[in-house]
């Protein structure tokens, strides 16, 4: 897999954030991450990401929320969301939003590497269409 | 009539502000095409959930409130997904779909809100009061031995569960979370001393706090209640049995902790201790590695009396890689537990028959490490009656449970046989995924050389150290010492030293007539074959047949109210008839090959779902085994809940496209949306050509030794690498779309010996309609209306053509994926009038049933397909509606004469068989 795209990892939990960063740093992934959805915003407004992966449930501002607002300024990233089990609306609510897809927590590695591939073409492919 | 003329003339118009460039139109086909792979993917990962839910529900599987929660949001969110991505195929034209969905998603979690709170429960449940309805607090290895116990054959230790609810009480009492959450967040997974230096302090932190009083005195009072039921200062085993070790693949096999021989004074301590095990630094690491949060894995405890074992091991009620084997795997050791858990005893290993009277097949004995015996010492005679009882009780479980089990069993100084555990053989290992169609099953030899596979540690050590055969604890009676067991054992060599009788055995089981390799929906059912075709079969379909057709379709839907079993040559479990055959709880046998060649109408057969077998004749033994299913679940509020939510879930009303109930708001369930839209889908790619109208000039005009006048655009890489691109003109050889070349074989195939003779009768037929359709008159034509355009890329391809009075289209898309991939042939009009011409859509009818294409015909119209087919498959029926395509043309004027009729009958079949050998 070749990825050239920035990924950015965004969840208040460091025990699932880090690990999860470092497993997709040694499968070749540029990866930064955020403990919030306004460290998120920050680092998106310093040098946007392709694909935003990120937990619906945080302190502050929720996932969904976050969502909205990266999508309102940043249109062409994709945003694949993590939810937990007891979470069932924040899934539809999350793609209404404008989520490219959602993964269920606890994650599997690889089919959260599949979706971020898939989210990376479709960036892709929509700034080839705009160029 | 002039709405054909219309459409032909909107789509060949030589108007250019509507006309798409060849850029806009790959772009268009390439957003398209995108839209219609996500929509197919959701489609089978939201069938694949539902059919979870069903298998779940049917089985008596066990499940909690997680897998209902995850799946439905698996499933609403693909269903979603498909209302999108059709949203976006069609331009809107479905937005009735919205609304239905809303409804049913609001159904759907209005239910999911009703939802039991399952940790606000006891925090002591005695284990003689647990089924496995409890699994959600006491976890499944509890739930588990809750059920066994409550059998009354069967005998599991005394004592008792402390709950998850408990678990939760004692941190929060204690104010822990906060401060392994902070221990957590530190931790840097690479340094593996950091790792261990945080997991041992999360661990002493909870290994220190004080226990609640209020749940110290519970787990003191249940264990007086234990005493009395045992004796006084009875020694226990302590028992981790945690949440959500089975969720997603993940087993947390050995990752807690389990304390044996635990007395009275450390109980309330080795409690703690187990819940500490939870971080573990190995699992830490899993959970990690896996994904889980630390939050989602709660602890409950098992509270065991100790057993006074003589001899103990494990059992497996199948051969793990012979699903159909008629011999259970038993081990049996010398040593007590602790030596067991310490990895220093030996393991002797037998094969009893699954029959009565469960005679010893093989037998291989234990071997030192310096290669001598140390097998069993004990009287032959009492080893075949415990493997015989063994074998008796363990087929009961099997039984009870629905799946084959993973037993392990002491035997007490009593001679009483106790069991400590049973839960199914993880799946890959209980369903034999081995594969059997290189290797063959594994014989007796076999599973005897190899021994038993690679196993997790059992609830007796699940302090992980030793893997399978060491994780058996057992003892053996004294009396056993005497006599040594007659060695039946293999040689080295492997040859067989076996009695005979285990040969008797397998050769007096009768051997299935054919296998299948994908179990629908499972069961036992018997009764008369039916095989069904066509629409014309399914009308004739008597009640209580056997169900037999080549590719599961979601039209035969409404015959699973008659049938018995249902057998299908093709099928996955997330089909729609499989949804169906699960709802109507009817066994679904698919991937069966040849079925329908090898069976016939009113043969009598017995289908055996479960183990995806068929037998010829009725099998009262296996008809008897599916009877005694039974739902362990049944009771349980989860349950329940699942069963209601299922009813917005996956009834399937939608069954026939050409219904007018067929709209989207007639959706009444979320299968209903998934079965709209993939049917819509199909239905927009395939209008592709004909939505999306595109400039002439940017077709390229197919020359070389061919007859007409054929253009070509492409879509994306349907040209080869290097071809002018600014060429007016393109030739077969640079064309490298697979669907175009075949079709292109099929016209190729015979040349087209012009139109058919007419009689003046006919003449005055095509003159009249002319004279009344403005739009067919050939003077009216633009030059547009006689050029035949192959829109293309690699995979797919859209032929127009258009000649004279009638308009055929044919559209492919090829793919390894079956899902994707779809035929389709639309076949339009004539010069002649409505009864000549309804005739040669009845010949084409005819001819295309007989080459397995879908049929729908209306009027003078027909609309023909074949869809999730392998592409050498799909190629041949492109062949012949290229052969058809040009040799159809114009013989509606000859069709009112049943002469002419059976002409073209016989040329078409004749020279379509020859173009295909």
């Amino acid at each position: 897999m070749k990825i050239e795209q920035k990924i950015l990892i965004v969840d208040d939990e460091s025990d699932f954030r880090i690990p999860l960063a470092k497993i997709f740093s040694r499968r070749g992934l540029a990866v930064d991450t955020a403990d919030s959805c306004s460290q998120a915003l920050a680092k998106m407004a310093a040098g946007p990401f392709d694909v935003i992966v990120m937990d619906v449930s945080m302190p502050e501002l929720n996932g969904i929320h976050c969502l909205m607002l990266i999508k309102q300024e940043w249109p062409d990233s994709e945003i694949i969301i993590l939810t937990g089990h007891a979470s069932v609306d924040s899934g539809i609510e999350g793609m209404k939003g404008g989520a490219f897809d959602y993964c269920l927590k606890p994650i599997d590695t690889n089919e959260l590497l599949e979706k971020i591939e898939l989210a990376c073409e479709k960036v892709r492919i929509t700034r080839d269409e705009k160029i | 009539m002039s709405g054909i003329s219309n459409w032909i003339k909107s789509v060949f118009s030589p108007v250019k502000s509507t006309r798409c460039t060849p850029e806009e139109l790959q772009i268009i086909f390439k957003s398209r095409y995108r839209h219609f792979r996500a929509l197919l993917t959701a489609n089978n990962n939201a069938l694949e959930a539902m059919a979870e839910m069903e298998q779940v529900l049917q089985s008596g599987q066990i499940f909690s409130m997680a897998f209902i929660r995850s799946r439905s949001t698996a499933v609403m969110v693909n269903v979603y997904k498909m209302v999108k991505h059709l949203t976006e195929i069609s331009e809107g034209r479905y937005h009735q779909l919205d609304p239905a969905f809303e409804k049913i998603s609001t159904q759907v979690n209005d239910i999911l809100e009703e939802a039991p709170r399952i940790h606000s429960g006891e925090w002591i449940i005695p284990l003689i009061k647990i089924k496995r309805i409890h699994v959600d607090q006491v976890g499944e290895k509890m739930a588990n031995l809750g059920e066994v116990a409550s059998l009354a054959c069967m005998k599991t230790p005394p004592g008792f569960a402390i709950t998850v609810s408990a678990a939760s009480h004692f941190l929060s009492a204690n104010n822990l979370g906060p401060e392994i959450g902070r221990l957590l967040q530190m931790l840097d997974t690479d340094n593996l001393a950091e790792v261990y230096r945080a997991s041992a302090a999360i661990q002493q932190l909870i290994s220190n706090s004080k226990l609640p009083a209020d749940l110290e005195a519970k787990i003191y009072a249940a264990y007086a209640e234990l005493e009395k039921e045992t004796k006084v200062d009875v020694t226990v085993a302590m028992r981790s049995s945690a949440l959500g070790e089975d969720n997603a693949g993940a087993s947390f096999a050995g990752q807690y902790h389990t304390e044996l021989n635990t007395h009275k004074e450390f109980i309330g301590q080795t409690y703690k201790e187990i819940v500490a095990s939870k971080y573990t630094s190995r699992a830490i690491l899993y959970r990690l590695q896996k994904g889980y949060l630390h939050k989602d894995i709660e602890m409950g405890v098992g509270c065991l009396a100790m057993v006074d074992a003589a001899v103990s091991g494990v059992l497996y009620t199948r051969d793990p890689a012979n699903s159909a084997s008629s011999w259970v795997l038993l081990n049996m050791t010398q040593g007590t537990a602790q030596r067991v858990v310490d990895g220093t005893c030996n393991t002797d290993l037998f094969l009893v028959s699954r029959q009565s009277p469960h005679m010893i097949l093989q037998h291989k004995t234990a071997q030192n490490p310096n290669g001598t015996d140390s097998g069993l010492a004990f009287p032959d005679i009492l080893t075949m009656k415990w493997a015989a009882k063994l074998t008796e009780m363990a087929l009961i479980l099997e039984d009870h449970f629905g799946s084959p089990q993973d037993i392990e069993w002491s035997i007490d100084r009593k001679g009483e046989i106790i069991i400590l555990q049973s839960r199914p053989m993880s799946a890959a290992v209980a369903f034999g995924e081995t594969d059997t169609s290189q290797n063959g099953s594994a014989t007796e030899d076999e599973s005897l050389l190899r021994g038993f596979p690679k196993r997790t540690p059992c609830i007796a050590c699940e302090d992980g150290h030793c893997g399978f055969p060491q994780d058996n604890e057992w003892s053996i009676d004294e009396q056993g010492e005497n006599a040594i067991l007659e060695d039946n054992s293999l040689g080295d060599d492997g040859s067989e030293g076996g009695s005979d009788n285990s040969q008797k055995v397998v050769e007096s089981e009768e051997q299935p007539l054919l296998r299948g390799l994908v179990t629908g929906s499972q069961g036992v059912a018997c009764g008369p074959v039916f095989l069904v075709r066509s629409s014309v079969d399914m009308l004739q379909f008597p009640k209580g047949a056997v169900l037999v057709v080549e590719h599961p379709l979601p039209e035969w839907a409404p015959l699973l109210t008659k049938a018995i079993a249902l057998i299908g040559e093709t099928g996955s479990v997330a089909g729609h008839l499989a949804t169906v055959s699960r709802e109507f709880s009817i066994p679904a046998l698919f991937g069966v090959a040849n079925c329908l060649t090898k069976l016939s109408n009113g043969e009598i057969v017995t289908v055996d779902a479960n183990n995806r077998l068929l037998y010829r004749g009725k099998r009262e033994d296996l008809l008897a085994q599916g009877a005694r299913k039974r739902d362990l679940m049944v009771g349980s509020p989860v349950q329940g809940l699942l069963r209601k939510l299922l009813q917005h879930i996956t009834p399937l009303n939608l069954t026939d496209p050409a219904s007018p109930y067929f709209k989207s708001s007639y959706c009444e369930t979320l299968h209903d949306i998934t079965r709209f839209c993939h049917e819509k889908a199909v239905v927009e790619m395939f209008r592709f050509g004909e939505r999306n109208h595109f400039d002439q000039r940017a077709a390229k005009r197919l020359v070389g030794d061919v007859p007409l006048d054929w253009w070509v655009i492409d879509l994306a890489d349907g040209f080869r690498e290097g071809t002018d691109v600014t060429s007016k003109t393109i030739c077969m050889e640079d064309i490298v779309s697979t669907p175009m070349k075949a079709i292109w074989e099929g016209i190729a195939s015979f040349p087209w010996q012009g139109p058919p003779a007419v009689s003046v009768r006919g003449l005055g037929s095509i003159l009249f309609q002319s004279t009344m359709q403005q739009g067919l008159e050939p003077a009216v034509a633009s030059a547009m209306t006689v050029k035949n355009y192959f829109l293309i890329s690699k995979n797919f391809c859209n032929l127009s053509v258009r000649l004279g009075y009638h308009f055929a289209m044919i559209e492919a898309y090829m793919s390894d994926l079956l899902t994707e991939s779809y035929v389709t042939f639309t076949f339009k009009g004539g010069a002649a009038d409505t009864t000549r011409k309804v005739g040669r859509i009845t010949l084409l009818c005819e001819i295309l049933s007989q080459f397995d294409f879908r049929l729908e015909q209306k009027g003078d119209s027909l609309t023909a397909r074949v869809e999730k087919r392998p592409i050498e498959f799909l190629r041949q029926r492109l062949k012949i509606l290229g052969y058809l395509s040009l040799h159809a043309r114009q013989i509606d004027m000859v069709m009112n004469n049943p002469a002419s009729v059976n002409h073209y009958r016989n040329k078409f079949l004749t020279e379509i068989k020859t173009m295909l050998s």
